[in-house]
């Protein structure tokens, strides 16, 4: 049984996750800083609003994550900006996140050579989110 | 600091955004870096197939144009797919060249080597290329 997406349980999930998989802390020792990642709203695909989810990452540790306010995602140090479907599409690997951004379908704001310098943590992270069995609001 | 330094015309090439904003980035964060931007001249294309972008980088000495699309002959048409692009960034510079003898540098001389990375005028151009990694390197 999964989680639903995009909820504090999903968020507690994903968390969960990432701190079990064995290759993580090595991988992300040199990340810090949290990120935003900011889901746009689709009505038709039960996404009323814009969801605004909060991840703190420290040198392979993982601190609060959390469903939050626009403020507290925008406080981030990196904020990243999808449709709902490019997240989804993202999470079931049916699209790289590094093509997403250069193609303009996720939109990043914070410091890019560092992002670019730590590619590897961000691709184990994103990896991860795909993991663990999800329910997706458009399929419920 | 930077500004004026990089015209992005390409604007409907999304990529070009991710180009602009690195260049800008490295040179503000690692100010060396001018002095070997300063020094480019040349047209360097990128052509990303896999997402159908292509933009050219027109380098007069301390300024570079990004336009959409491959502009006259360029000196270095760099093809490769969206994914790779980002590990040419990855290169680590040592004693003011790129080093290919580290984890970064072996794949993307495998990649060169399997042809999933063209770099052509290389060899007719290798200190405008030099630079362009010099540049474009975020370690």
């Amino acid at each position: 049984m999964g989680v639903r997406a995009l909820t504090q349980e999903w968020m507690d999930a994903y968390k969960a996750a990432i701190q079990a998989d064995p290759e993580y802390k090595d991988i992300a020792k040199n990340w810090e800083g949290s990120v935003a990642l900011v889901v746009l709203p689709d009505p038709a695909k039960g996404i009323p609003e814009t969801v605004y989810l909060f991840q703190d990452y420290w040198h392979g540790d993982v601190g609060e994550f959390v469903v939050c306010d626009k403020d507290k995602a925008e406080s981030a140090k990196f904020v990243m900006t999808g449709e709902y479907a490019r997240w989804k599409q993202i999470a079931r690997k049916e699209l790289d996140a590094t093509k997403a951004l250069l193609q303009g379908k996720l939109k990043m704001k914070g410091d890019l050579p560092y992002v670019v310098r730590n590619i590897k943590t961000v691709n184990k992270v994103i990896d991860i989110l795909g993991a663990f069995e999800t329910i997706w609001p458009d399929e419920v | 600091m930077t500004e004026g330094m990089v015209v992005n015309n390409a604007q409907d090439v999304p990529f070009s955004y991710i180009l602009a904003e690195l260049l800008e980035s490295n040179l503000e964060q690692k100010p060396h870096k001018l002095r070997t931007f300063n020094k480019i001249y040349g047209v360097v294309a990128i052509d990303l197939k896999d997402i159908e972008a292509i933009v050219t980088l027109i380098f007069s000495g301390g300024r570079v144009r990004i336009e959409q699309g491959i502009i006259g002959k360029p000196d270095i048409i760099i093809k490769t797919d969206s994914d790779k692009v980002i590990g040419l960034n990855s290169i680590t510079i040592k004693f003011g060249l790129p080093y290919y003898f580290d984890e970064a540098g072996m794949t993307v001389i495998r990649q060169i080597l399997s042809g999933e990375l063209k770099i052509e005028g290389m060899l007719l151009h290798p200190v405008i290329l030099t630079r362009l990694t010099k540049i474009m390197s975020v370690m």
